[in-house]
């Protein structure tokens, strides 16, 4: 499984858990969710605000919101390109579905969105099917 | 959705599976003994990645995101079937399961 382009193996890591590939997976993954929510935020703040002049204290912010959540996105792309490096696509791919897990909870905690049934039930069939994928990883790598 | 909104959406979809197998192809010649072309092909990975997501805002556009979302849902088995014919990985039957789930997953969400 371990192998891909021109049959070479992946290489490996650098020690230390922040050098580890699942770990930028689960930065890509959190700072993916937060650029969208800070992009929403960004965009209520300046769809509510018709008149610039009285409000632009609040237009600032509302700017800084969405390059925030702009700069999340870039940072986001540094780690997924970084994680590209010791895993295969497939798999790292997958894993970034985790965005649908912390997408809904974050909009929940912090935009006061509803968090129903169906999208409880979501997130839980997500949870298992990366469960099933890290397992999937874990025997491949037992194998190599 | 009208034949337009389904062509964006399908060569969106396109776009995205293309765009990450060549940034996965460039961070793999990258830890080549010869690397050449891995900043060419990281290029072409970025700009397909840019039209992916162009023609993501043009079809969210046009159509409800209860009606995208499933074709979202659908990319994580586009790109390990992408990824198992060009880059020739391989995945067994809990890594096959795991994708469905989360594909389901994504779905079950967004329809909500």
């Amino acid at each position: 499984m371990h192998e891909s382009l021109l049959k070479t193996k992946l290489p490996t890591p650098a020690r230390g858990w922040v050098w580890n590939p699942y770990f930028q997976i689960l930065l890509t993954v959190v700072l993916t969710a937060a650029a969208q929510i800070l992009l929403k935020i960004g965009a209520d703040g300046s769809a509510g605000d018709p008149s610039v002049g009285a409000w632009l204290g609040f237009h600032e912010l509302a700017d800084g919101w969405t390059w925030l959540g702009i700069l999340a996105f870039v940072a986001s792309f540094g780690s997924w390109l970084y994680a590209l490096r010791f895993l295969p696509l497939g798999l790292a791919f997958s894993l970034t579905n985790g965005v649908h897990i912390l997408v809904p909870l974050g909009s929940w905690l912090f935009l006061h969105e509803r968090l129903g049934p169906l999208r409880i039930a979501g997130i839980s069939v997500i949870i298992v099917g990366i469960l099933l994928l890290a397992q999937s990883v874990a025997r491949a790598e037992e194998k190599a | 959705m009208s034949a337009l909104t389904w062509t964006l959406v399908i060569i969106s979809q396109l776009a995205l599976v293309a765009g990450q197998l060549f940034l996965k192809h460039a961070m793999t010649r990258r830890e080549q003994a010869d690397p050449r072309g891995w900043i060419g092909q990281l290029m072409i990975g970025i700009v397909t990645m840019t039209v992916w997501f162009l023609l993501w805002l043009g079809a969210m556009a046009r159509v409800d995101l209860s009606k995208l979302m499933p074709m979202e849902g659908l990319s994580p088995l586009l790109i390990v079937v992408g990824a198992i014919i060009f880059l020739r990985e391989r995945l067994d039957w809990r890594g096959w399961t795991g994708v469905a789930l989360t594909c389901v997953g994504v779905v079950l969400v967004s329809a909500s």
